[in-house]
C-alpha cells in the first residue's frame, strides 16, 4: 500500500504493468532495484508512483520466471547493490507484452475518443 | 524442490542497499543526511510487509502447514507414548509378517526365471514312460534318443535343451588344493543361448561344444560370488569335476541358478561322455552311459516355442517324433496293451519345482498372516477410536476456540499417517530379518531378498491401513459439535462412545479370527509332535553319515576301494561299527521296483502294488543302524563275490510275499531275473526314505556281490558326539584319494529330520502366528475394556453409592467380554472347521476335526478374554464412590 500524501499527482501502478516497465527499463542495460524505481519515476515524468516494496517482490517474481537474472555488484557511487539484467527469454516477453499493451491502449483510446463522450476531467 | 532459491537474508541485504542508494540520491538532491535516510525509508513503504510478501511467495505454504500438523501430531502422540508404541508395534508385527511371507512367496512362486521372454519357455512332460524303461521321474525325464530326435526338428520348439545333474546331490570338485562339493549340470550346447541367459563375463556354450563334449564350464554368479569372491581371473582357470579338468569359460547372469527343480546349480558343462561324468553320477549300466542307454529316461528337457508357433501347434509337430523316438531300443513299438506315452508342454515361466514343494504351505501361511494383519489393523482402529473418543472434549473445546472441522480432521489424519509410516518402516526392517530367517529354515537356496513387487505389496498394505485409520478420525470430525461437549459432563458425553457398537463388533471379530488361527496352529503342532515322536525303528543317536564319490575304474576296483575304506575307518578311535549304503536313509531316495520271489513275480490280491524299496548295503548294516534282525543274520565281511549271493528282507516283505512261511532260504531278485539271492535274514520294519512313510516291503542287496558299484554313503556308529569323528575320517579318506570330499556329512538323526523340515517350519510359524494373534487380541480387548471402564467411572461410582456390591460391578464388566467371547467362538468354530479341512493334506496322525485342538483353542481364547477383562474389572470394583462422583 502506498502511503503517499493524497495531494500527490502520481498514480499507483496498475497490476501487471509494473512487470512491463521493469523489463523495458532493463532493456537499456543492467540496473539495481533502486535505479529501476528512479528511472520509471523519472521517465514517466514523476507520474508513476513505484511502491518500492512491490518493486522488489516483482523483481523476485521475474527472476523466478527466469525473465531477468541478478547478481551482486558495485554501483556508480561505490555501494554494493544487486544488479538485474534481461535474459533472452525476458526480451521475448517484453516484445510480446509491449505489443499487447499497444493493442490495449489503442482499443481504450478508440472507445474513450469516440464521439459524444466526456472530454477529460475538466468538462 | 522445497528449498528456496534465495535466502531471506539476501533479500534483506538488497533492501538495505536500496535504502542507502536512495539516501545517496536524496542527499545529492539537497536533503541532509538524517532527512534523506528517513525519506528513503518512508518512500519504501512498509518494509516488514515487503519482507513478509517475499517470505510467503517463496515458501510453499502447504508444506509449512504440514510441518506444523506433523509437529502437533508428534506432540500429541508423545503425550500418550503407551498408545503410540502399542499401535506402532502392532502395525509393524502385522505388516512385517505379511511382507516376509509375501516376499518368500514372491521369490518362490511368482517371480519369473531371469531369462529373456520366459513366457515362451516350456518344460517337456510325458504322461508315462514306455514299459521296460528306468526313470528318474515318471513324467519329467526322457531318454537320450528322445532328446536327439526332438532337437533335430526345429519347427515346433527351437531349440530343445537337455539338462541333467552330474550327481543326485552334489558332485566332487576341486579348485586349487582342497576338494569340495558343488551342484553341477551337464547341458545342451544351446542351453544359454536358447534360454536367453546373459553371460556378463566370458562366453556360454555352442553346439560345437556339445558335439565335441568340450571340457569347459560356466559357473553361476552366486557360486562365483560365494566361492571366488567375484574374481574375474577365474576365467581360463581349471575346475576339476570328479577329477576331470574343466576350463572355466564364463559366468552366468546374476540371479540365474539353473532350471533344476527346487535347487540352485553352481556350474554347467556341455554334455560329456565319460564314465566319471555319467548322468546323475550313476555307474555305467552294462558299460553304457546315459547317451547310449536308450531305456534310461534320465534327461530333463526344456524348449523355447519357435517363432510364430503356439503351444498347440508345437505339440502337434512334436508328438509323432516323440512317440517314435520313445521306442528306440525297445523294439520300435509299444507292447500289446501298453499305453503309448503322450508328450505335453508345461509352463517354464517360474522357478521350477517350488510350486509342488512349497505352494500349499505358503498359501496357507499367507492366509494365516493375512488374518493376523486383520486382527492387528482392527486393534489399532480400536485404539484410535478409544483415544479419539476420550479426546472428544479436547476437540470440542478446540472447535469452540475456532479450529475448523477440516483442520481437526487433517490433524487426526496426520497422527494416523505418522503411526502408519513409523509402523511401516519398522515392519520393513522386521520383514528383512524374517525373510532371511525363513530362507534359512526352509533351506530355499535362491535369493529371497524383497524386490520391487514386495515393496509395492507393502506399500499397498500401508495405504490400506492409512485409509482405514483415516476413517476413524472422520467419525469424530463429523460427530463432534462445539456446544455439546462444553455444556455436558463427562458422564453423559462419553456414554455414546462407551457403548460403541463398532468396538464390540471388532472385538467379536478378533475373537473369531483368533479361534481360527489357534485351531490351525494347534492341528499343525500336533502333526509335528506326531512326526517327531514317530519311532524310526533304529537307534539313530550316535550315527553319522556322509557320502563318497570315488573314481571307480571297474567293478572289482570299486569293491576293493570300499573294502579298503572300511578297513581304514573301523580302527579309528571311538568307532563302534561302520557300514556302507547306496541310498542314504532319510534322504527321500530309494530304488523302487518289482522283485521276483522264488523265481516269479509274487501274486497280489486285487492288483495291489508289488513295489519293493531296495537298497545296496555293506557288512554289519543292520548292526550299525541298530535295526533288530528278527530271524537269520546280518551281512558280514565273509559275504563276497565268490560266496553264494545273499539278501535280507523286512517283515513287511515276508508278510506280503511269503505269508505264513519261514522266509529264510527262499530266493528273491530284480524283475529281469538276472540276479538271484537267497534270503538269509529278516529285519524289523523301519523307516527308509522319510519319517512319515508307511511300512512297505523292503529288500537289501550285498554290495560286494552285485554287478554294479557306484558312489556310496558311509554310516558310522561312534561313541560321543558323532560329528567329532569327521576330521579323522577326512584324513583317512584322503590317504585313499586326495580328490575325495566327504559329501553332506550329518548325523543320521538330523538327516531324518530333514524329511519333516517343511512340516517343522510350517508348524513353528503357525504356532508363532497363533501366539501373535492371542497376544494382539488380548491387548486389544484389555485396551478396549480398560477404556470403557474409565469412561464409566462416574456411572460405577453412582451405582456403588446407591448400594451395588463389588461382585456385581465385576460381573457387569466380565459379562460384557464373556458375551463377546461366546459370539466369537460361535462364529469361529465353524470357520475353523473349514480351515481344518483345507489343511487336511498337511496333517499327520491327527484329524481335521480333532476335538482336543478345538477345545484348547476355545479355552485359550476364553482365558485371554478373562485375563484381559479381569484387570479393568477389578479396577472398576475398587473405585471409591465419593472420589468418582467428586471428579465431575
Amino acid at each position: 500500500m502506498a502511503t503517499q500524501e493524497s495531494n500527490d499527482d502520481r498514480i499507483a501502478l496498475l497490476q501487471g504493468t509494473l512487470d512491463l516497465l521493469i523489463l523495458k527499463t532493463l532493456l537499456i542495460g543492467p540496473c539495481h532495484g533502486q535505479g529501476v524505481a528512479r528511472i520509471i519515476q523519472r521517465q514517466s515524468e514523476e507520474v508513476f508512483l513505484v511502491d518500492h516494496g512491490s518493486l522488489y517482490v516483482a523483481l523476485q517474481r521475474l527472476e523466478d520466471k527466469n525473465w531477468i537474472r541478478a547478481k551482486w555488484g558495485v554501483s556508480d557511487n561505490n555501494r554494493k547493490a544487486r544488479f538485474y539484467s534481461l535474459t533472452p527469454k525476458g526480451r521475448d516477453r517484453l516484445i510480446e507484452k509491449t505489443g499487447e499493451w499497444r493493442r490495449l491502449t489503442r482499443a481504450m483510446e478508440l472507445i474513450l475518443d469516440s464521439g459524444g463522450g466526456l472530454k477529460g476531467e475538466e468538462a | 524442490m522445497f528449498r528456496r532459491k534465495r535466502s531471506a537474508e539476501d533479500f534483506r541485504a538488497e533492501i538495505e542497499a536500496h535504502l542507502e542508494l536512495e539516501a545517496d540520491d536524496l542527499k545529492s538532491e539537497g536533503w541532509n543526511e538524517d532527512e534523506a535516510r528517513w525519506k528513503a525509508r518512508r518512500e519504501f513503504g512498509n518494509l516488514r510487509a515487503a519482507q513478509e510478501r517475499f517470505f510467503l511467495k517463496g515458501r510453499m505454504v502447504w508444506l509449512d502447514k504440514l510441518l506444523r500438523d506433523a509437529r502437533f501430531a508428534m506432540r500429541s502422540l508423545l503425550h500418550s507414548p503407551g498408545f503410540a508404541i502399542a499401535a506402532i508395534l502392532t502395525l509393524a508385527l502385522g505388516i512385517g509378517a505379511n511382507t516376509a511371507v509375501f516376499s518368500v512367496m514372491n521369490a518362490v512362486l511368482l517371480k519369473s526365471l531371469p531369462v529373456s521372454d520366459p513366457a515362451r519357455l516350456v518344460y517337456l512332460r510325458t504322461s508315462n514312460p514306455p514299459r521296460g524303461t528306468g526313470t528318474i521321474d515318471t513324467t519329467q525325464t526322457f531318454s537320450y534318443p528322445v532328446y536327439d530326435a526332438l532337437r533335430h526338428q526345429n519347427t515346433g520348439l527351437s531349440p530343445v535343451m537337455a539338462y541333467v545333474p552330474l550327481s543326485a546331490s552334489k558332485v566332487a570338485v576341486r579348485y586349487g588344493a582342497e576338494p569340495e562339493e558343488a551342484e553341477g549340470d551337464m547341458v545342451s550346447g544351446t542351453f544359454f543361448s536358447g534360454l536367453g541367459v546373459n553371460l556378463p563375463l566370458g562366453r556360454g556354450f555352442s553346439e560345437v561344444d556339445e558335439t565335441n563334449h568340450a571340457p569347459i564350464a560356466v559357473i553361476s554368479y552366486n557360486y562365483w560370488t560365494r566361492r571366488f569372491a567375484r574374481n574375474p581371473n577365474v576365467l581360463g582357470k581349471t575346475l576339476y569335476v570328479n577329477a576331470v579338468p574343466m576350463t572355466i569359460v564364463g559366468i552366468a547372469a546374476a540371479g540365474f541358478e539353473g532350471v533344476e527343480p527346487g535347487g540352485s546349480t553352481d556350474f554347467w558343462t556341455p554334455l560329456q561322455i565319460r564314465r566319471e561324468l555319467n548322468a546323475w553320477g550313476s555307474p555305467p549300466q552294462d558299460g553304457k552311459l546315459y547317451n547310449s542307454n536308450s531305456t534310461w529316461w534320465c534327461l530333463r528337457l526344456v524348449g523355447r516355442l519357435a517363432a510364430g508357433v503356439n503351444r498347440a501347434q508345437a505339440l502337434a509337430q512334436l508328438q509323432p517324433v516323440f512317440q517314435t523316438a520313445a521306442y528306440v531300443g525297445l523294439g520300435g513299438a509299444p507292447m500289446q496293451g501298453e499305453k503309448t506315452p503322450v508328450l505335453s508342454l508345461a509352463d517354464a515361466k517360474n522357478f521350477p519345482g517350488y510350486d509342488q514343494q512349497y505352494g500349499n504351505p505358503l498359501h496357507m501361511l499367507m492366509a494365516m498372516v493375512g488374518l493376523v494383519l486383520l486382527i492387528a489393523l482392527a486393534n489399532v482402529v480400536m485404539l484410535l477410536l478409544a483415544r479419539n473418543a476420550a479426546r472428544q472434549r479436547e476437540f470440542s473445546v478446540r472447535q469452540a476456540l475456532g479450529a475448523g472441522r477440516g483442520e481437526l480432521f487433517r490433524q487426526l489424519l496426520t497422527e494416523s499417517l505418522i503411526l502408519v509410516s513409523a509402523g511401516g518402516a519398522l515392519a520393513w526392517c522386521f520383514a528383512e530379518m524374517a525373510t532371511r530367517l525363513l530362507g534359512q529354515w526352509a533351506q530355499i537356496e535362491s535369493s529371497l531378498a524383497p524386490d520391487r513387487t514386495v515393496l509395492l505389496f507393502t506399500l499397498g498394505v500401508l495405504a490400506l491401513a492409512g485409509l482405514l485409520f483415516g476413517l476413524a478420525p472422520l467419525r469424530v470430525a463429523l460427530a463432534g459439535r462445539a456446544e455439546l461437549a462444553l455444556k455436558t459432563s463427562a458422564a453423559t458425553s462419553h456414554t455414546d462412545a462407551g457403548k460403541s457398537r463398532m468396538g464390540r463388533t471388532i472385538v467379536a471379530l478378533q475373537m473369531t479370527l483368533c479361534v481360527v488361527l489357534l485351531v490351525g496352529a494347534g492341528l499343525l503342532i500336533r502333526t509335528l509332535r506326531n512326526l517327531e515322536n514317530t519311532p524310526l525303528g533304529m537307534r539313530v543317536d550316535g550315527l553319522v553319515v556322509f557320502g563318497l564319490k570315488p573314481n571307480i575304474p571297474s567293478i572289482p576296483g570299486g569293491r576293493t576301494f570300499y573294502r579298503n575304506l572300511l578297513d581304514k575307518l573301523r580302527p579309528l578311535p571311538g568307532v563302534e561299527s561302520v557300514t556302507i549304503v547306496e541310498e542314504r536313509p532319510g534322504s527321500w531316495w530309494s530304488d523302487n521296483s518289482d522283485m521276483m520271489v522264488d523265481g516269479r513275480l509274487p501274486d497280489q490280491a486285487n492288483g495291489a502294488s508289488r513295489t519293493v524299496r531296495s537298497n545296496v548295503v555293506g557288512p554289519d548294516f543292520f548292526t550299525t543302524l541298530g535295526v533288530p534282525i528278527l530271524a537269520g543274520r546280518d551281512f558280514t565281511d565273509s559275504d563276497t563275490a565268490a560266496s553264494p549271493h545273499v539278501g535280507i528282507v523286512n517283515e513287511e516283505f515276508a508278510r506280503r510275499f511269503l505269508p505264513n512261511r519261514n522266509p529264510l532260504g527262499h530266493t528273491t531278485g530284480p524283475d529281469n531275473g538276472q540276479y538271484t539271492m537267497t534270503i538269509v535274514g529278516v529285519a524289523k520294519n523301519h523307516k527308509y526314505r522319510s519319517i512319515d512313510e508307511e511300512p512297505i516291503p523292503m529288500a537289501w542287496y550285498m554290495y560286494a556281490q552285485i554287478p554294479m558299484v557306484g558312489p556310496m554313503h558311509m554310516e558310522m556308529r561312534v561313541h560321543g558326539d558323532p560329528l567329532a569323528i569327521l576330521p579323522a575320517v577326512r584324513k583317512a579318506v584322503q590317504q585313499l584319494d586326495p580328490d575325495l570330499p566327504l559329501i553332506r556329512p550329518i548325523t543320521q538323526r538330523a538327516q531324518f529330520a530333514t524329511t519333516i523340515a517343511h512340516q517343522i517350519l510350517f508348524a513353528r510359524l503357525a504356532a508363532f502366528f497363533g501366539f501373535l494373534a492371542v497376544v494382539l487380541v488380548g491387548t486389544g480387548l484389555y485396551g478396549t475394556l480398560a477404556y470403557r471402564v474409565n469412561m464409566r467411572t462416574a456411572e460405577i461410582g453412582v451405582r456403588m453409592a446407591v448400594g451395588a456390591r463389588r461382585g456385581q460391578v465385576v460381573w457387569m464388566i466380565l459379562k460384557d467380554s464373556l458375551a463377546l467371547t461366546v459370539a466369537g467362538v460361535v462364529i469361529g468354530v465353524p470357520l475353523a472347521m473349514l480351515v481344518g479341512r483345507a489343511l487336511a493334506s498337511s496333517l499327520y496322525g491327527v484329524q481335521p476335526l480333532d476335538a482336543v485342538t478345538y477345545l484348547l483353542a476355545v479355552a485359550a481364547v476364553a482365558v485371554v478374554a478373562l485375563v484381559a477383562s479381569a484387570i479393568p474389572a477389578s479396577r472398576a470394583a475398587s473405585i471409591d464412590p465419593m472420589r468418582a462422583l467428586r471428579v465431575e
